[in-house]
């Protein structure tokens, strides 16, 4: 063998820390957390939405299977076994149930300033994620320690979902995907979680997204939009 | 016949004869693939070969206010889309003794003095479309950049180098520099350049003839002959050498020969095809399966490019990728 | 005694979901009543020792039964209250009257068991379940203000309550760093623990728990909610919102408190709670002076009063937090009373505009003059409760070496009070116009309006011992221990 492989090697010598298998996959999975919630900030119809919160609800599920396999922690299997029924099959179920008669609009979802500018400024909050959790210096014993940073990127971002887009579906949205990048969080910081405490988490956040969903019906009843930006009665 | 050693010269020869000569092929099987998809029988395999010597058969025309820039831009870009194959991993593993003469950002450069001359030769022929196409190509080229710059930036701190060779070779070395995140966001943002400079969709129709939505295919609109010839060529050759960019540095650099013997080379160039063919399969299927967007919307496309490559940076500098 | 608690208020819920409005009506009054009468059953006890139920899962100390004592006594007056504003057909509908009884008692039951779960992540689920049921009673009226304030609330309510879900997770994280990292997240152990929390995550957790809680407990900037939540919900979800929900939030921070001054000392946490209390104090006294929404202006006014409690926690006397817990009782008893006015004034005028409002003393007999007292009352006016406790307040602020705070909340204080007596003199004690009938609504409204005055006047003029004991003790769980 010539050059190369054997020029490379003594190269190498500066570049960080190459992360095992297992925390690449894992850290590769959290990072499809993160991407998909961009998605969310594009999306601009009604089902697409629900179905990207039910992909990354499926990451984040993923995730937890990650971590009860690496660390052997069988209440996780359990957490993830209910996560994945609820956030993956029922909420996106029971949010396009309640929106069903409203869902056939087309381009309703909207934001307040264009695609591309979301996407830069969410990266920027992002990014300040990133080094906010960095800083503090935490280690886990369950996931990469910059799965955190993903984890505080995707709850800057479901802000910025909640503010910058201006319906009622992406708002919501955007509070469970919160939801989800504090689950993320709570996978590296507190994975052994009494399963109870979880649980109730998880069903809180059920009867969370039924009043979501009736009071984004609610809206749509009198205004006959999923638009936000006709809420503007109340002021002072 | 295993023995025989090739000299690296003559690697290097066969580097440029293979994009010289089989970047038409890699073309036409698309095309043809693309056919298929669509329900149609698709034009011959070897059609682009065909287009190319009647093409050269033909006269060129020059418009009457045109400069000698008109003609030099094709023929400068051709030039340049020969040279790049010589600082990629085409068909070895290893660097050869020309390999080192750029690193990645080189290759762009050189690759960005090719798009460049074809744009100026298009201005320089005073037609509309052709001008429209050729700002148009900039002003998306000049977006992209920054994709690029951040995934040569990535390139550079896993391998504390931004030669192509050593970031393939990394990648290569195990399944989890491979699987690393930042590795496989830096392979995707790459994609979105490769789909964004290749002219497809979501950014533009390739096989389109709506002149309203053209970026690059507008800029050939005033050449002819030998020219155009030249033109079409040269943007065959700048697909496949794209092709390899992503295949070979970043998503599959397997199927490389480890070393000048004439076997190993050899088959190097047949399983090279069979992999850019593959690329273009899944490129064929996107064209398909999505619309293009509207110009105002390419934007988006190129935010999310960046996004990608600047993720990839993020989650390296914070240790994890 | 707390498994009552809890039962009592569940199942007036579930019983006046399936029965109609006389039933409901009487179930929620019989369950505010025994929730309020077990609530204070618990004072004496809880003055000497800690209460515990279910496994440990339910536990009182003083802090908490401080906080019971107010939800439940508001969940009394206002069943009381409700019976009369609501009169015998609510909304024109069974449907209607049976969510909103069934509502308000589960809203009830979610800020009762609030105040006596166990660990803070229970916590967090209780305020969450708050949010939910509350936003719906928001949202009931079903006009376009309340579908606007009901999505409002519940957003941001949700967003900030997502922040305090995130503390939540990383005030568990610091507690594994002492208690290994699978450990129940009871009060006890962390308290035990917290000497050694690594200060940085403490830290964050502290900080975000404020910012998540405080967006539910109306703290200026995370408040934006709150105006258009109180003024556009029925009146008698308005009082339980203003005078339990932000009570029972500031308690969940006051949970973090105790664990942030255990681990970082008591200088950060009182800072941060210092500027929020400020920061909503001086707002809330510029807003209230510009209010022309009889609603809103109360809403101004919770939020100037719990600016206060803010500010009162910051400083380091321990009469201070004896009087930021005073404040918390007297607050509730006096906003629910200007609610109960106000709900009676709207029933009479048929309006929330204040322009529109003329004579109301001369044409409410009872409730007129007795939300005047009310409004006094608000304004920290002698013999009433908030006189004593924001009197205490100061006095802890001035023996502070930052006095400077204490005489600057005297004066936005004085601020907010010309605010809310400029309203009383326009509307209340105007001429009155022609034609007006005298009478009052229903005399239910007068009854639960008297029960808070009194509950008052007992807070400003003579604290009964065992409740004194009580709030000492509970200023005692809330002070330094390092």
């Amino acid at each position: 063998m010539v050059g190369g492989v054997a020029v490379v090697g003594p190269l190498m010598a500066g570049a960080p820390p190459v992360p095992s298998t297992f925390a690449g996959a894992a850290e590769a999975v959290a990072v499809a957390v993160l991407l998909t919630e961009f998605a969310m900030l594009r999306s601009a119809l009604l089902r697409p939405q629900v179905r990207l919160y039910a992909l990354q609800s499926l990451a984040v599920s993923t995730l937890a299977v990650v971590v009860a396999v690496s660390r052997h922690l069988g209440d996780l299997y359990v957490l993830a076994g209910v996560s994945f029924a609820l956030k993956v099959v029922v909420i996106p179920v029971v949010v396009t149930r309640l929106l069903r008669e409203t869902g056939d609009e087309l381009g309703t979802l909207r934001g307040r300033i264009g695609v591309a500018t979301m996407v830069l400024v969410a990266l920027a909050a992002s990014g300040f994620g990133f080094f906010a959790f960095d800083s503090l210096h935490i280690t886990s014993r369950s996931l990469p320690t910059s799965a955190l940073g993903v984890a505080g990127a995707t709850i800057l971002v479901a802000f910025l979902l909640v503010i910058l887009r201006t319906d009622v579906v992406s708002q919501a949205v955007g509070f469970f995907a919160l939801e989800n990048g504090i689950s993320v969080a709570s996978l590296v910081l507190a994975a052994s979680l009494p399963i109870i405490v979880e649980v109730a988490f998880l069903f809180d956040l059920l009867v969370a997204v039924v009043v979501f969903g009736l009071l984004a019906r609610v809206h749509h009843g009198r205004t006959r939009t999923l638009a936000t930006d006709v809420l503007g009665r109340l002021r002072g | 016949m295993s023995g025989t050693q090739l000299l690296p010269a003559e690697v290097q020869v066969l580097q440029d004869l293979t994009v010289l000569v089989l970047a038409p092929l890699v073309s036409g099987a698309i095309a043809h693939l693309e056919g298929r998809l669509q329900g149609r029988r698709g034009p011959r395999i070897l059609q682009p070969y065909y287009d190319l010597a009647k093409l050269f058969r033909k006269e060129t025309l020059v418009p009457e206010d045109a400069t000698w820039v008109f003609l030099a831009g094709p023929v400068v870009a051709f030039m340049c889309y020969l040279v790049v194959p010589l600082l990629i991993p085409e068909l070895t593993t290893f660097a050869l003794p020309l390999g080192y003469m750029g690193d990645i950002l080189g290759g762009g450069f050189i690759l960005a003095l090719a798009s460049f001359s074809v744009a100026l030769a298009a201005a320089d022929s005073g037609g509309p479309y052709a001008q429209l196409g050729s700002s148009r190509a900039m002003t998306f080229g000049a977006l992209i950049e920054p994709s690029i710059l951040f995934v040569v930036f990535v390139v550079a701190i896993v391998t504390t180098t931004d030669l192509p060779y050593a970031e393939a070779a990394t990648a290569r070395s195990s399944l989890s520099q491979a699987i690393r995140p930042a590795h496989l966001l830096a392979a995707i943002a790459f994609f979105h350049v490769v789909l964004s400079d290749t002219g497809r969709i979501p950014v533009e129709t390739h096989t389109g003839t709506l002149e309203l939505g053209m970026i690059d295919e507008a800029r050939t609109f005033e050449h002819s002959g030998a020219a155009l010839a030249l033109l079409k060529w040269g943007s065959n050759m700048k697909q496949l050498i794209l092709y390899v960019l992503l295949m070979d540095v970043f998503a599959a650099p397997w199927g490389l020969a480890g070393s000048r013997q004439v076997g190993s080379v050899l088959l190097a160039i047949p399983i090279l095809v069979g992999k850019a063919i593959g690329l273009g399969a899944i490129f064929a299927v996107i064209d398909n399966s999505l619309s293009k967007l509207r110009l105002y919307k390419i934007t988006e496309f190129m935010a999310v490019a960046f996004l990608l490559a600047v993720l990839a940076l993020l989650v390296l500098y914070l240790g994890g990728g | 005694m707390l498994i009552a608690v809890l039962a009592v208020p569940l199942v007036a819920a579930l019983v006046s979901w399936r029965s109609r409005t006389r039933l409901a009506q009487a179930v929620t009054v019989a369950s505010g009543t025994a929730t309020c009468g077990l609530a204070l059953a618990l004072v004496g006890a809880a003055g000497s020792h800690v209460a515990r139920a279910l496994h440990g899962w339910l536990r009182a100390d003083a802090l908490s039964v401080v906080f019971l004592v107010a939800t439940a006594f508001l969940y009394a007056v206002t069943a009381v209250f409700t019976v009369g504003y609501m009169g015998p057909d609510p909304g024109g509908s069974l449907r209607y009257s049976r969510r909103f009884y069934a509502g308000l008692n589960l809203f009830a039951w979610a800020m009762v068991t609030a105040t006596i779960v166990n660990g803070l992540p229970l916590l967090w689920v209780a305020i969450e379940v708050t949010t939910v049921v509350s936003a719906l009673l928001v949202a009931i009226d079903d006009t376009d203000g309340a579908s606007e304030a009901a999505w409002k609330y519940v957003l941001i309510a949700s967003m900030g309550l997502g922040i305090a879900l995130l503390a939540t997770v990383v005030m568990y994280y610091a507690g594994s760093s002492q208690l290994g990292p699978a450990y129940q997240p009871f009060y006890e152990p962390l308290l035990g623990a917290a000497r050694h929390f690594p200060p940085q995550v403490t830290r964050l957790a502290y900080v975000l728990a404020v910012l998540g809680f405080g967006t539910k407990m109306g703290l200026v900037p995370v408040h934006t909610w709150l105006p258009d939540a109180h003024s556009e919900a029925p009146t008698p979800v308005s009082a339980l919102l203003s005078g339990s929900l932000l009570g029972v939030s500031f308690y969940a921070i006051l949970r973090y408190y105790q664990l942030a001054t255990r681990a970082l000392g008591p200088a950060f946490p009182r800072d941060v709670l210092l500027a929020f209390g400020v920061a909503s104090l001086v707002l809330a006294a510029l807003y209230l002076a510009s209010q022309r929404d009889l609603k809103r202006l109360l809403a101004y006014s919770s939020i100037e009063h719990m600016g206060i409690l803010a500010i009162g926690m910051s400083f380091a006397a321990p009469i201070a937090t004896f009087g930021v817990l005073l404040h918390v009782l007297a607050h509730a008893a006096a906003k629910a009373t200007a609610f109960f006015g106000a709900g009676s004034v709207v029933r009479k005028f048929h309006t929330k505009d204040m322009d529109q409002v003329r004579g109301g003393v001369g044409s409410l007999p009872w409730s007129g003059p007795l939300l005047v007292l009310a409004v006094l009352a608000l304004s920290a006016m002698p013999p009433f409760g908030i006189f004593r406790s924001e009197f205490m307040i100061v006095a802890g602020g001035l023996s502070d070496p930052r006095d400077a705070v204490a005489a600057a909340l005297v004066v936005l204080v004085t601020l907010a009070f010309l605010g809310l007596t400029w309203f009383a003199s326009q509307t209340m004690l105007s001429p009155d116009p022609e034609g007006l009938v005298t009478g009052e609504v229903s005399a239910w409204i007068p009854a639960a309006m008297l029960a808070g005055l009194g509950a008052l006047v007992v807070l400003g003029v003579h604290l009964p011992g065992q409740l004194a004991h009580l709030l000492t003790r509970a200023a005692g769980e809330l002070g330094t221990v390092r």
